[in-house]
């Protein structure tokens, strides 16, 4: 026993010696200790070292950190989220009591929540920069197309994982903006009112409603995200970035330490950015949802909440059809785009289409969160209230011609009198 | 084929109708049981009132044509129908000789659960007054409820029906050359939409507060006497009218002497409520500027608009409570024990009891500064979130210069 234990700290000592080099990656590398027999088997020390090793092509900079930035606020939104689970309860009798609790009672949980909404905000801006990108330098042409779509569905759920979000606090805003966006869903034609029926799986926003948005959001989502994710680096290291076809083996800047220290850089400032955001600016709880008053305003606090308001406020539901007609041009971009030139004098079409569907996106962005922040929600539709509004009265139908009397002068002297 | 075997049946038909009564039931009127009745004489010519009258309350209790108007229901020809006690389209007076018929008798209207002194009442009225000496502006019973299709005023559709009476009035208040030879204005109608009693109907749908006949009365319609008004409003604004009689103003405004009861404040048909910087302003109207009167009067609005403004901070600070996720049921409950003082307030001014006053409006501050105070320890609370900056930037900004100097080495 002794001997083992001897044989097993020489081990460590020897590991310790050989993995002795200075700096953070020898500072990592103590974790060797603990895999030192693991690693007989399961070669990660040496896997760890090919990879950190390799080279990326030298026109890999500041702009191709995106990606990467929208993936790290997906992990703030994984622990965040989790964290979250431990205190949230989603039944429409605890749901909006436990975010109050989280907010104002449990530690931290006030940081937890408002960097999981800021996150939120933050990760559709982060894949719509990406996605610009991509598009402006023609990185989706083949090989990458399947990269491109799988990047879509990614996008897709990041949305989706927005909308049913958005529910689970059950204040009124949560559940009229979900309210407002179902019946909006029940205007799409022939398929409309089956899908809104699936979401709601009620007729009206309802505790069904916040259970299957809960289990969309926190069992649903995440596993197919993390495939989607899975398949998505698989797939950008089996063709490696755009560009390094140009890059001889050899030549570019290594991954560690260039690389790696810009992404810890990266990430401790996106942290540091998303708690400040927290801090300074908390989402607000409304008042608790109900289904029988609609609020006075819907104050939205979601990028893409900011972006339908804008459509809606100054091109009415034309703008959503416009919106979606330009989001899916640019989507099958790819599959028309098929000349292998990357400049974009070469295919203006794509230009055009990428410049209206971003500076679009960012103009509705901002207007929205400035004028249409607020929707007037409590205003109910004049057809409405003419359906309620009491019939006029009919008409005296008597005819006072027939009778008669003194006219009304001659009364009046009479009265005086 | 068809036509030809319509014509005949149409025939046969208009016989049988026609010989039926003379056979054997001449005298006895045939008893009418449904309006729909076909047999029905008068519906011969008249469907069309038949239309309207069935829609109404009266068809439904079983009276018919012939109630009224007189005439023989079981003649299918002119000159027999309209032959009797016939009395055609009545005249204003007429038309009130035959309503009272059956609505000044108590032993009918009692099944019905209604009141049998509309005639007499009208008799007081002014409306009354000018009909009985034959003038034609004056509006009789039919002018107000619709003859055929009569409602009750529970019914939406009723002229009498809360929402609806207004605009009943208004069809002739508001005739300029029917009001003229009578010296009246016609713009209470206007007047009364905007005014309190006005929105709470319309927009509140309360129909506890009055429209015109809450205090004019409906059939003895009459404007209320100098020395009535304290007594007609305070029929509802009890506490108002209590604190009032308390007060300096109570005698003279319960008389009508120098004081013109509450509408020398408050307007008749606008029931404009005086906002608390106003109130000063209104004491001028009668009393100099400067005397011991205007000077309790700027006091009393001091004390009204502090108090308005500690509720309107309370209610922020409950907002912010709210959206700061804080349970908010304890402030709410604060906050409806000093509205409930605070409502005093409105009230005991009319007394000019300013040692009540005071001791209302302390009430006031002292509760809702408590729920102001609870919203400041919460603010306070969410600012010191703002510390945990210091750490994480000095974090995020270690980690930059380290990898900056690892970079520079590489």
């Amino acid at each position: 026993m002794r001997e083992r234990i001897a044989a097993w700290l020489g081990n460590v000592g020897k590991g310790a010696k050989q993995n002795a080099d200075p700096g953070l990656l020898g500072a990592l590398r103590v974790f060797g200790l603990l895999y030192g027999r693991i690693d007989r088997t399961v070669p990660i020390d040496q896997s760890l070292r090919q990879s950190w090793s390799r080279r990326l092509p030298a026109n890999v900079d500041w702009k191709h950190a995106f990606g990467g930035i929208a993936y790290f606020l997906f992990m703030i939104l994984v622990v965040s989220g989790v964290l979250l689970t431990f205190y949230y309860r989603p039944s429409v009798d605890e749901a909006y009591p436990s975010i109050q609790f989280i907010v104002s009672e449990a530690p931290f949980g006030w940081l937890l929540r408002d960097m999981h909404v800021w996150a939120a905000s933050l990760i559709v801006v982060a894949l719509a920069a990406h996605m610009a990108r991509i598009l402006f330098a023609g990185a989706y042409k083949s090989p990458r197309v399947t990269s491109w779509f799988v990047g879509l569905a990614l996008f897709a759920v990041v949305v989706v994982f927005g909308v049913t979000g958005y529910l689970l606090p059950w204040d009124q805003w949560a559940y009229w903006a979900t309210a407002e966006f179902t019946s909006g869903i029940e205007q799409i034609p022939l398929i409309g009112g089956m899908v809104a029926m699936f979401m709601r799986g009620d007729r009206i926003v309802s505790s069904a409603t916040l259970s299957r948005f809960f289990a969309l959001h926190v069992i649903v989502l995440p596993w197919l995200a993390f495939g989607l994710i899975s398949l998505h680096f698989v797939i950008i290291r089996g063709h490696g970035i755009a560009g390094s076809e140009q890059t001889p083996d050899g030549e570019g800047t290594p991954f560690y330490p260039n690389h790696l220290m810009r992404i810890i850089v990266v990430s401790v400032f996106l942290i540091a950015v998303v708690g400040t955001l927290a801090a300074l600016f908390p989402r607000p709880v409304g008042d608790p949802a109900t289904p029988f008053n609609a609020p006075d305003e819907l104050v939205s606090t979601w990028v893409l909440v900011d972006v339908t308001v804008a459509l809606l406020h100054f091109l009415g539901s034309a703008g959503i059809v416009v919106a979606l007609l330009l989001v899916i041009a640019v989507a099958l971009v790819p599959l028309f785009d098929r000349k292998p030139q990357t400049d974009l004098r070469s295919r203006p079409v794509v230009a055009i289409l990428g410049v209206v569907l971003f500076a679009g996106f960012i103009l509705a962005w901002v207007v929205g969160h400035q004028v249409g922040a607020t929707v007037d929600a409590g205003t109910i539709p004049q057809e409405l209230l003419d359906e309620r509004a009491v019939p006029p009265m009919p008409a005296p139908t008597f005819d006072v011609e027939a009778g008669g009397g003194a006219s009304g002068e001659e009364a009046t002297e009479e009265v005086v009198e | 084929m068809t036509s030809a075997f319509t014509r005949v049946a149409l025939v046969v038909g208009v016989l049988v109708a026609i010989t039926q009564p003379a056979q054997g039931q001449e005298t006895q009127p045939v008893p009418v049981t449904r309006a729909d009745e076909t047999s029905y004489g008068c519906l011969v010519c008249h469907a069309e009132k038949r239309r309207a009258f069935v829609e109404g309350v009266h068809s439904e209790w079983g009276i018919r044509c012939h109630d009224c108007h007189g005439g023989n229901p079981v003649a299918l020809e002119v000159e027999p129908a309209h032959a009797g006690e016939y009395v055609g389209a009545p005249d204003k007076l007429q038309t009130v000789a035959v309503c009272s018929k059956c609505h000044s008798d108590p032993d009918q209207m009692r099944q019905y659960g209604l009141p049998a002194d509309q005639f007499t009442e009208l008799r007081t009225s002014r409306h009354g007054q000018l009909l009985e000496v034959g003038n034609q502006d004056a509006p009789t019973c039919s002018d107000c409820h619709d003859p055929h299709t009569t409602l009750p005023s529970t019914d939406a559709r009723s002229a009498t029906f809360p929402t609806n009476i207004p605009e009943t009035c208004g069809r002739c208040h508001t005739d300029a050359a029917m009001m003229e030879p009578y010296g009246l204005a016609i713009d209470q109608l206007e007047e009364f939409r905007r005014s309190t009693h006005g929105r709470a109907i319309y927009e509140d749908g309360n129909f506890a507060a009055p429209s015109c006949i809450g205090c004019h009365g409906s059939h003895a319609a009459l404007p209320p006497g100098v020395g009535e008004i304290a007594n007609v409003c305070g029929r509802c604004h009890i506490d108002v009218r209590q604190s009032m009689a308390s007060g300096p103003h109570g005698g003279s405004a319960e008389t009508g002497n120098v004081l013109l009861g509450c509408t020398a404040c408050h307007t008749n048909h606008g029931t404009e409520t005086v906002d608390s910087e106003l109130i000063a302003e209104t004491c001028t109207r009668c009393h100099a500027e400067g005397d011991r009167a205007t000077m309790i009067g700027e006091q009393i609005e001091e004390m009204a608009v502090q108090a308005e403004h500690h509720m309107e901070s309370a209610r922020e600070a409950i907002r912010e409570l709210g959206e700061a996720g804080r349970q908010t049921s304890d402030a709410g409950f604060l906050y409806r024990s000093a509205l409930t003082e605070f409502r005093q307030i409105a009230s005991v001014q009319h007394g000019l009891n300013m040692e009540q006053l005071t001791d209302l409006e302390l009430k006031v501050s002292s509760i809702t500064k408590s729920i102001e105070a609870s919203a400041e320890v919460a603010a306070e609370e969410r600012w010191e979130h703002r510390l945990l900056l210091i750490p994480l930037w000095f974090f995020a900004l270690s980690v930059a210069v380290l990898a900056h100097f690892r970079l520079r080495r590489a």
